[in-house]
This record gives C-alpha cells, structure tokens and sequence, in this order.
C-alpha cells in the first residue's frame, strides 16, 4: 500500500475517519502515528484532515489512502461492507472510493490482522520530545507485549532515540514479532526533538499505572541527552575534507 | 607509513628524555611518540621533566603519555584512587622511598598526572604500561602463555605493548589449540577453538626504547644516544 | 560423597526452601553456597537466616557486598537505564529491609572458599562482578581456573548453569629478546580444567521458572544440574505485598530475570 501510495506520480493523500465506539469496545488513539510516519515516507503526502473540504473538487491526480476503523468484519465486500455512520461521513465529503479493502478479506492487507474481540480497552500517551535509552526501550517494548502490563492485543509507536532517529514500532497479537521501521527524518543534535512522538496501546485490563511508571524509568534527562548529543554536535561541526 | 616510538621509565629523567627526542629526529617517519607511564619515580626531582612533558619545546615530538606504576602510587598516596594507598610502594620499598617519591613529584603535577588515562588503542594495538588486568601486571618473556594469551583478549588487540618489566622482547603466539566440553540443561556440545595469532611487545625502559611500523608490523628496540642506532636489532 | 552447590538465591524463600528438601531428600549433607543471598527477592532476612540456621559455608556475592559497603555496582554493569533504576529501588528496598545483624553477617563472608584444589567464587576469582558464560574464550576461561590455583572452579552469577571441562590445549609461542638474534619456539601444554556454575536457586535464567543446583560426586568427580519445581506464585505474592515493582513478579513467574544481563558479560569493572 505504501509502495503504491510512493510510485504514484500524481498529489498523494492521506485521511483517516472517525470510528464509530461498539459496546464495550474502545477505539485506540491514533496520535497521528500513522500520518507522521506516511508523511516520513512520502515528504508531499497530504494530510486531507486539513483540507476536506476541496477534497471532492480536487481534480488533480490525487491518489488518496483513506483509513476506515471498524471493529467487525463486514458481511460484504466493497464499500457495501463499509459500516453506515462511516459510509455517511464519506458521502458528506463527497467522496466515492474507487476501491475499498477490508482486513482479513482483501488480498494487499495482511491477513491476520483481525480478531475478534468482547472486550478492548485503550490507552494512549503523547511522547512529544521524550527520547528514550535505546536498550531500555527494548526492554519495555518486550515486557508490554508479552503481558507485563496486561493482555496487549496492539501496540504501535512513534519513539525517539538519542541519536536522532526514530523508530515506527508496531506489534499485533496476532503476528509473530515486532515491526520497528527508523523513520527517515533524522532530529538535529540540538535538545529534545520535536516531532510527533506518541504510544497507543489496546488490550484488556491494561495497567496503565506499570506502563507510566516503566516508560519513566526509560526516558532519558536532559543532561543524559546532552551527553549523546554533544559528540555528535561536534562530529557535525567538523569539516567535511575537500574533494 | 607514519612510525611510533614508544617509551617508559624514565622517572623524572630529563637528559634520557632529551636524548630520545634527539634520536627520534634522526630517525626517519617517526611521527607518533607514546610515553607508557612511569615518568616519575623517587630517585630524583622530576619537576623539570614533567614541565617538559606537558609544555614541549619547539622541535619535540609531542609525548602521549599514560600513566604507569609509580604515577598510580603517588595518585593512590595523595587521595586519587578513593581509599587505597600507596601500599605495594610501602611493602616493598618502605616508608622511605614513599616519602622520597612525595618528594620528587611536586602537588602542582597531581592533577595532570590523575588525568592521564590507563591505555591507548591504536588500530589494532594495546598500549599500556602493565597490562589490561593492572598497571602492576608485569609481563615478561617467561609469563606464561596463558595468561599473555588472557591479556591479549581482554582488550581484543592483536599485539599489546607493555612497559612494566622494563625489558625488550617481542613474543608472538604462534599456534595451538583447546577443546572444550559444555554439559547444560540443553544437552552437551564440544567445541574446539585455535590460538590466535597475537603478540606481546616489552617496549623497554629508561634509554631502552622501540620504534613500531604499524604498517609493516616491523619492530626496533633501540637504546637512545647508542652511537649504532640503526643497527641495532630489529625484526619484521 | 556428595556435595551440592548452590548460588543466587536473591531473597526468594520458597525457591530456597524446596532446592534444600531436593539436597535433603537425597540424604547430602554438605553444601556451599556461592552468595547474591539477597537482591530484587522479597524475603532478604528469611533467607539469610536460613543459611546461617544451617551453618552452609557461604562466599558472598556482588549483592552482598554491594548490600554492606553501599551501591558500588558500577554503572556499566547494567543493559539499561531501566534495569538500574530497577537495580537502585531494589537495593534500596533490601538496604531498608534487611537487619543489622544480617547485615553483619553478609559482611563476614569471604570472597572465595577453598576445598583442595577446588575453588569457589560467585562471578569469577577475578571479582565478584565478572560473568563466567558457558562460551567464554576457552582459553581465558582456563586462565581464570589455573591462575587460581584449582583443578575445578565452582562459580555462580551468570544464573545459567553448565559443567565446562577445558582439555587437550596447548600453546606454542616464539620469543625474541633485544639482546639475542636468536628466537626460540616454545609449547606449553596446557592442564585439564573445569568450570561448574551452579545455576540460580531464586532467579533463573535457563527458559523456565525452576530453580536449579548442582550435585558434586567428589569421589567420581561426576557433576549434575538439578532443577527443582517451586511455588512460584508464593514469592510472585510476596513481592507484591512487599512493595517491590510488580514487574518483578512479572518477570519472575516467565522465567526471566529480574533485569537482564550486562550486555558485554565480559566487562570487567576497573573501579
């Protein structure tokens, strides 16, 4: 899907809808997670959150990906599987999708990525300018989703590290291992890093208490981050040898 | 290929210091000079020579120096290594040469002497006066292979310089091997694991100095104002 | 006869009191102890009574020793900032919670223990806070055992347990002195030498939640690793109680450490 939103010549877009709460299912926070780390991806992707209105009118080539929470899978395929409330958003802004595909019944998504769920609690917390101890975040990344926490059935993150990069980590219960994919933006060596930075966390019985508490203990202080980050000023003030 | 020269022990001794810069600029390529500790040491006023290190004179080759037994004496004497003291100085030599060695070091010195650091890595090379266990660790040609061999490993450098015997020798590991059997709650594997080809180098002591070609891995032990210089031994 | 060793038992009585029923059952009166008797666990005091109600000779462990003389695990020996902030509050806890008296015991215990040609540490003879793993370089490993003066070297610390005997090695070296031309080959054979771990009675790290030992069959020389089932949820519910990171109890109930080894297990502390 990224691929395909990449090669595409013309404008390409991204807008994501609001989902509609189930009983007893909580939707997770997005945190803009998936938005940053496209517009990583793709600097000129456009986030059509900001500019809905002219969406319809728009008659450039634009290629748009629009995300469409649900928490059943549809009895039809289609847009006809689309759930109504949501169906209507679309047609508020005029939109008629030229292909829609759902989790666990389109081929291009992965399979396994639906499950069926009685109960779902979110959590989510804003990391903005937080920067963690690499092999701390390791450790915590590996205790939240083996249940250190409670039952984790998804987690997905946007985490600073002290060399400036960041990485796009994602885990779902029903896939085998983590994905942790380095954005290609690298943060300037110059304090804390100021993009989108944030960790959303579905499961059940989530101690939100024990994640906060760990995730403080991983964070690094300002002074710690001066010390990663003071070599590298002075890697970056050194002149580049002539050609 | 730039050369190093390499020295130690020269205890406060400006003339021996001074005749090896005078050899150095004879000699052609040097252009790296590590001191490997012990630039102090009670039988004189090394004032003059520590002066000299620190401030070089136009013309010397800038020393790079770590510091070796007797600098970690003094600096465990005056307070620099937590609540140790100078007590293998005092157990071997007595309170004498502790209060000779206070003597000839003056305090402003101290600081620069707790700045120097433990070793130098240079390419693949340890540089240190004692060895990478202690600066006490005395290496010499008849030290057992294993524990050369342990030295060697635990800085993972291919050839470790050491100064602390005072000698020149130059061994070098040149085969063998060891097998192993491992029982645990997995089961039991063997595993059998080759000498590797490393070398320790006694650079000497005092007059005694070596030159190094890193890039022909050639070595030189010389004696500094020895009329022969060049022909003195050398291996490659 | 038989001898058992045990080591790391970090304050975690249930697993301590079902490893010595296991020795008991077996009718093996002498056992050693390779010390970390405290540490993370939530039961520092029981657990150093028992040892001292039993009279089992005990050398003392980097928990111990860090436990008496304040924290001096130096900074480098933890993978994380969250595994030593972890190390901190768990000090902290043990440091309020353990007796004077205890305290005083800790202090009391040596570094090694001797038996013959046998030596036993609790890292390595080196120091307290080095890590003997089963894949060491062999040949630093036998260093270690021969410095020492011991035929077998009984070590704890890596909570892994494994029996490494290190045999058939030899090294040749050539030497070449400034005052002679001449260089001359040498070969050393090297000793046959071993290196039993014993594994860790109250915080495993083997893929499961037993504990483990090892049995020493001093008149074959034969050597077994015992591991032994506990009531782990026992100590699980005692570390809540007691106010420890719950996290810990987490760990302990999957089989994984309390917080994970230093990365470079080699590393050697030059404070």
């Amino acid at each position: 899907m990224l691929h395909e939103l990449k090669n595409h010549r013309g404008a390409q877009g991204y807008l994501r809808l609001t989902g509609v709460p189930a009983e007893g299912l909580e939707h997770g926070c997005d945190s803009g997670i998936d938005l940053a780390y496209l517009q990583d991806q793709i600097p000129d992707l456009r986030d059509l959150s900001k500019s809905s209105q002219d969406l319809a009118n728009d008659t450039e080539d634009l290629l748009a990906l629009i995300e469409l929470p649900q928490f059943h899978s549809p009895e039809d395929s289609g847009v006809s599987g689309v759930d109504p409330r949501i169906r209507s958003q679309l047609a508020e802004l005029q939109l008629r999708p030229d292909r829609v595909l759902h989790f666990g019944q389109d081929e291009g998504l992965p399979r396994q990525d639906t499950l069926e769920f009685s109960r779902l609690e979110a959590w989510s917390c804003q990391l903005q300018g937080r920067v963690w101890d690499p092999n701390s975040l390791s450790s915590f990344w590996f205790e939240l989703v083996n249940g250190a926490y409670g039952d984790v059935y998804r987690a997905k993150g946007l985490m600073n590290l002290p060399d400036g990069r960041a990485f796009f980590c994602n885990w779902m219960v029903s896939q085998s291992g983590s994905q942790f994919l380095p954005l290609e933006q690298l943060a300037p060596p110059d304090g804390r890093p100021n993009r989108i930075s944030a960790l959303v966390v579905q499961g059940k019985a989530l101690d939100s208490n024990g994640i906060r508490s760990t995730i403080a203990d991983c964070l690094l202080t300002d002074a710690v981050l001066e010390l990663h980050q003071a070599p590298q000023r002075e890697r970056q003030s050194q002149p580049t040898p002539a050609n | 290929m730039e050369r190093w020269a390499l020295a130690s022990g020269l205890k406060g001794d400006l003339e021996i210091y001074e005749q090896i810069q005078r050899d150095l600029k004879r000699q052609r390529g040097v252009e790296t000079f590590f001191v490997l500790g012990d630039l102090i040491g009670p039988g004189q006023n090394c004032g003059d020579l520590l002066n000299r290190l620190r401030n070089p004179l136009r013309g010397d080759l800038i020393p790079q120096c770590i510091y070796g037994w007797w600098e970690d004496q003094l600096l465990a004497e005056t307070g620099f290594r937590g609540d140790r003291k100078a007590e293998a100085l005092r157990l071997n030599q007595g309170e004498d040469v502790v209060e000779a060695l206070l003597k000839a070091v003056d305090s402003s010195h101290r600081q620069w002497l707790a700045s120097l650091q433990f070793g130098f890595i240079e390419l693949d090379c340890g540089l240190i006066h004692g060895s990478s266990a202690d600066v006490s660790d005395e290496l010499t040609p008849e030290s057992s292979p294993l524990i050369l061999l342990d030295r060697l490993t635990r800085l993972d450098v291919n050839r470790l310089f050491t100064a602390r015997c005072g000698k020149q020798f130059r061994l070098e590991l040149t085969g063998g091997e060891i097998d192993s059997h491992v029982k645990d709650l997995e089961g039991q594997h063997d595993q059998q694991q080759v000498v590797p080809k490393r070398t320790i180098i006694g650079i000497g002591a005092g007059t005694a100095y070596t030159l190094y070609d890193p890039g022909s891995d050639h070595i030189s032990f010389l004696t500094a104002g020895s009329t022969s210089v060049s022909k003195r031994l050398g291996f490659g | 006869m038989h001898h058992a060793v045990i080591s790391c038992l970090h304050a975690n009585l249930a697993a301590f009191e079902a490893v010595l029923e296991d020795i008991d059952r077996q009718g093996i009166e002498r056992i050693t102890c390779l010390g970390d008797l405290v540490g993370y666990g939530p039961q520092p005091n029981e657990v150093v009574e028992l040892i001292r109600h039993r009279a089992i000779p005990t050398c003392q462990g980097c928990w111990d020793e860090d436990i008496i003389d304040g924290l001096n695990a130096c900074e480098c020996s933890y993978p994380s900032q969250l595994a030593e902030r972890r190390g901190h509050r768990a000090h902290q806890w043990t440091d309020e919670q353990l007796s004077q008296d205890n305290k005083d015991f800790l202090a009391t215990l040596p570094t090694s223990l001797r038996r013959g040609r046998q030596l036993f540490v609790h890292g390595s003879p080196n120091s307290q806070h080095e890590y003997l793993l089963p894949d060491m370089d062999a040949f630093a490993a036998l260093e270690r055992v021969e410095t020492a003066g011991a035929d077998t070297l009984f070590c704890g610390h890596t909570h892994q347990p494994y029996v490494r005997e290190l045999r058939d090695g030899s090294i040749r070296v050539r030497v070449q002195s400034s005052d002679s031309s001449q260089s001359a080959e040498q070969e050393l054979k090297l000793p046959v030498r071993r290196i039993v771990n014993a594994g860790s009675v109250g915080e495993p790290r083997h893929g499961s939640t037993k504990a483990t030992y090892v049995i020493h069959d001093e008149d074959n020389g034969s050597v077994e690793i015992k591991e032994v089932s506990y009531d782990v949820e026992r100590t699980c519910r005692a570390i809540v109680d007691a106010g420890l990171p719950e996290v810990f109890a987490w760990r302990l109930s999957h089989g994984f450490e309390y917080a994970e080894r230093a990365e470079d297990a080699s590393h050697v502390c030059e404070r």
